[in-house]
């Protein structure tokens, strides 16, 4: 089919991000001034691209012979990308000064992957879904060695980049086999010969593959090893989109692909997908509890993170979905936060960011520690904060399911999790400073950091009011 | 007639040779080529998938991972060069100031 | 009885499992990527034998001309080879084969007890050249991906240059 206007119009949120990042590199070159203004050029980008996801959110449709999905689902992540978005950049134009980064490369690299997690979420056809993850990953590869003079930063791009090549691999390889047992890639064409297909080995090997390759994506245990040393080798506000926005569209299209197997209720996927999921709240954990390194204890937190919202979409049933995306909203703003402060702190590449430098931080910024303290609270999961209706709504889904002993580990893993939140806590309010580092706070900083920290504690306060959204759009097919 | 068993067989050979390559060597260079071989394995999968059941989709699909294939290896030696350029190695075990 | 597809079918099988043995044991990284162009001929040819002509040629072009010269000139960029021996050690042997024998096997044993779903058992294998439905295909249904995958390799250019260039001289601002 010849693709319509109309089709071109579902998709303008994509299109939109995508021309700014193109109008970037041309202006760069056209107008000598323009890097001065590349930050604001981007923001607004993404501000007509959340005004036409708005226009386009009511009518759910799929465009250009069924590759994409738009409106509600699709529209909701492209909202939630570009909120995403905005923030780290606005956080980033501290960091900015100090690497002597290319502002413009860094913006544009930034737009793209946001392109590549909108394609990705909104995908109908494992293909689209496999062209924005891998826009996506491009994009993170060359992020991830942004700092190129510092070794760590080359190690970490390499690392993430032979890893995340060989978990292509894998999901090519499932991708192959689901296709060659039912003969199509669209999704809804796929969930048509449903459950005959969910009884081929073939097909199942084919799921299994296609998990193990977005496992590695969302770094589930025991596919998480990149995760800790490529954030701490990342620029902080990188590993922060990273975090937040990469793995939602990770579990955006997670939820796309598998919600019909797993409520299918093949029990082989379903054990796989829940040993994943305990292992992941273990190991990320446990490990957390031992770092030093601000971004690695993130990064494990990260992974018992994708641990919590892997068990609310193994329960499939509402509450488990409505959970599962409240708490991607929660925990991306939360992250992104969270690692903004970190990086304002680290005023020189991978220094002052041992545990021992935030001694002291509410007598030199009574603002940054407020906001990592309610970070580091919703992170936990203390009432409050929105972090606790995201996990009880998790929870109360998989006692619906009767998944009773991933709750008692989610909850034991939780109680453990204390730790190592409560010593950042306790270091910042309790403890003298150690050195006298100066932190200079933008205006553009403070409004991220604020935004979010408001969004986290609104969302604790009125959770009914993303709930209805979420209810609202919970229409996939 | 080869059966289409035999082109799968063969692929899923291929495709472990390659993750066995991936798994043991050193150099991120010859890891790369390892990954290179996977990918060439499934696309080998799609085409006889799609050959064996006249079904062009498998075919289409294998453009656009040549696309990502193409662009991987553009992105994936430029960092090789950038680690080689600093630290005058590109043997993953000596890798190591980040603990792996 | 073999007739003349199955040679060329056993043929080309053993070009390709013999030079991928050769790009994963190879202690010369010269002879792997060698090896390699081997594979991607190998692969080529299967590609001819399952009617994809167009693919074929493709495959050439992306994988031996493009992929294959940007290997060949990383070896050179990081090898000094006039001085240092291009050699290239192995390490945690065991535990990979066991993987890969694991993954080989589970792959293997289904394939071979799978009944084929919704294959036809008689292979409908085209007659015509692809290249016309392959073009017609990528204007129409597969238009999105195809304007999608022009933003893979604009990021990996991009990307590339970023990485791999020389540092300038800090800017002022």
């Amino acid at each position: 089919m010849i693709p319509t206007f109309q089709d071109y119009l579902n998709v303008a949120p994509i299109i939109i991000v995508s021309a700014t990042a193109l109008l970037e590199i041309v202006f760069q070159i056209i107008f000598k001034g323009f890097k001065k203004y590349v930050n604001i050029f981007s923001i607004l980008g993404l501000l007509i691209s959340i005004y036409f996801a708005i226009i386009n959110f009511d009518k759910v449709s799929m465009s250009f012979s069924n590759m994409v999905f738009s409106g509600k689902y699709a529209s909701f992540f492209e909202i939630l990308f570009c909120i995403i978005g905005i923030l780290t950049i606005l956080q980033s134009s501290t960091i900015q000064k100090y690497y002597s980064i290319n502002k413009i490369e860094y913006n544009v690299l930034i737009l793209i992957s946001i392109v590549g997690m909108m394609v990705m979420s909104a995908g109908a056809d494992l293909i689209s879904i496999f062209i924005g993850l891998e826009i996506m990953s491009i994009c993170f590869y060359v992020l991830a060695g942004f700092a190129r003079n510092q070794i760590i930063a080359n190690e970490a791009s390499l690392k993430y980049f032979l890893l995340g090549a060989f978990a292509t691999g894998f999901l090519l390889y499932g991708i192959a086999l689901i296709y060659g047992t039912v003969g199509t890639t669209n999704i809804i064409k796929i969930a048509q010969h449903y459950p005959i297909a969910l009884s081929l080995d073939l097909h199942l090997l084919g799921l299994i593959l296609l998990l193990i390759g977005l496992a590695f994506k969302v770094a589930l245990v025991p596919f998480h090893m990149w995760q800790p040393d490529v954030y701490e080798g990342a620029i902080t506000n990188v590993s922060g989109l990273m975090a937040s926005g990469g793995k939602t569209a990770a579990f955006a299209s997670f939820l796309l692909i598998f919600s019909i197997p797993l409520a299918a209720g093949n029990n082989n996927l379903i054990e796989i997908v829940s040993v994943l999921a305990a292992l992941s709240m273990i190991v990320g954990n446990i490990f957390g509890l031992v770092q030093q390194n601000i971004k690695r204890m993130l990064a494990y937190s990260s992974i018992a993170h994708t641990g919590y919202i892997l068990v609310g979409i193994i329960a499939t049933n509402n509450f488990g979905n409505h959970g599962a995306l409240f708490y991607l909203v929660v925990y991306s703003i939360t992250s992104v936060g969270a690692f903004g402060v970190a990086s304002i702190l680290e005023n020189e590449f991978g220094k002052n960011l041992n545990i021992n430098d935030y001694s002291g931080l509410s007598q030199k910024n009574k603002f940054l520690a407020f906001a990592m303290s309610v970070f580091m609270f919703s992170l936990i999961g203390i009432p409050p904060f929105a972090g606790f209706v995201g996990k009880y709504y998790l929870f109360a889904a998989a006692i619906q399911r009767d998944l009773t002993w991933l709750v008692i580990l989610g909850v034991l893993t939780s109680i453990v999790s204390l730790y190592y939140y409560l010593r950042l806590i306790v270091y910042m309010y309790f403890r003298d400073p150690e050195n006298q580092n100066n932190i200079i706070v933008t205006n553009d900083f403070k409004i991220a950091i604020s935004f979010s920290t408001i969004v986290v504690i609104l969302f604790g306060i009125y959770p009914s009011s993303l709930f209805s959204v979420i209810r609202y759009i919970f229409n996939i097919y | 007639m080869i059966p289409l068993n035999y082109y799968l067989l063969f692929a899923a050979f291929l495709f472990s040779v390659g993750v066995v390559g991936v798994l043991i060597r050193r150099n991120a260079i010859i890891v790369f080529m390892c990954i290179e071989l996977m990918l060439n394995s499934v696309n080998l999968t799609f085409i006889a998938f799609s050959a064996f059941m006249g079904n062009a989709i498998g075919q289409m699909f294998v453009f656009f991972v040549m696309t990502v294939a193409a662009a991987e290896a553009a992105v994936g030696l430029a960092i090789i060069i950038a680690l080689f350029r600093n630290k005058k190695t590109i043997n993953i075990d000596q890798i190591n100031l980040l603990k792996w | 009885m073999l007739n003349l597809y199955d040679y060329i079918f056993y043929f080309f099988a053993i070009v390709i499992l013999g030079s991928s043995f050769v790009v994963v044991f190879s202690r010369n990284i010269v002879h792997s990527a060698f090896a390699l162009l081997f594979t991607f001929f190998g692969v080529a040819g299967f590609y001819v034998l399952l009617s994809a002509d167009f693919l074929a040629i493709t495959q050439l072009l992306v994988y031996v001309g493009g992929i294959l010269v940007l290997l060949l000139f990383g070896v050179m960029l990081t090898n000094n080879i006039v001085n240092v021996e291009i050699k290239s050690g192995t390490m945690q042997t065991l535990p990979a084969s066991l993987i890969a024998a694991l993954i080989a096997g589970l792959l293997c044993g289904i394939f071979y007890v799978s009944n084929w779903y919704l294959v036809p058992t008689t292979p409908e294998l085209l007659n015509n050249t692809t290249a016309v439905a392959i073009g017609y295909a990528f204007i129409t249904t597969w238009i999105l991906p195809f304007e999608v995958a022009s933003v893979v390799l604009l990021v990996a250019m991009i990307g590339a240059v970023i990485i791999a260039r020389r540092e300038k001289a800090p800017e002022v601002e």
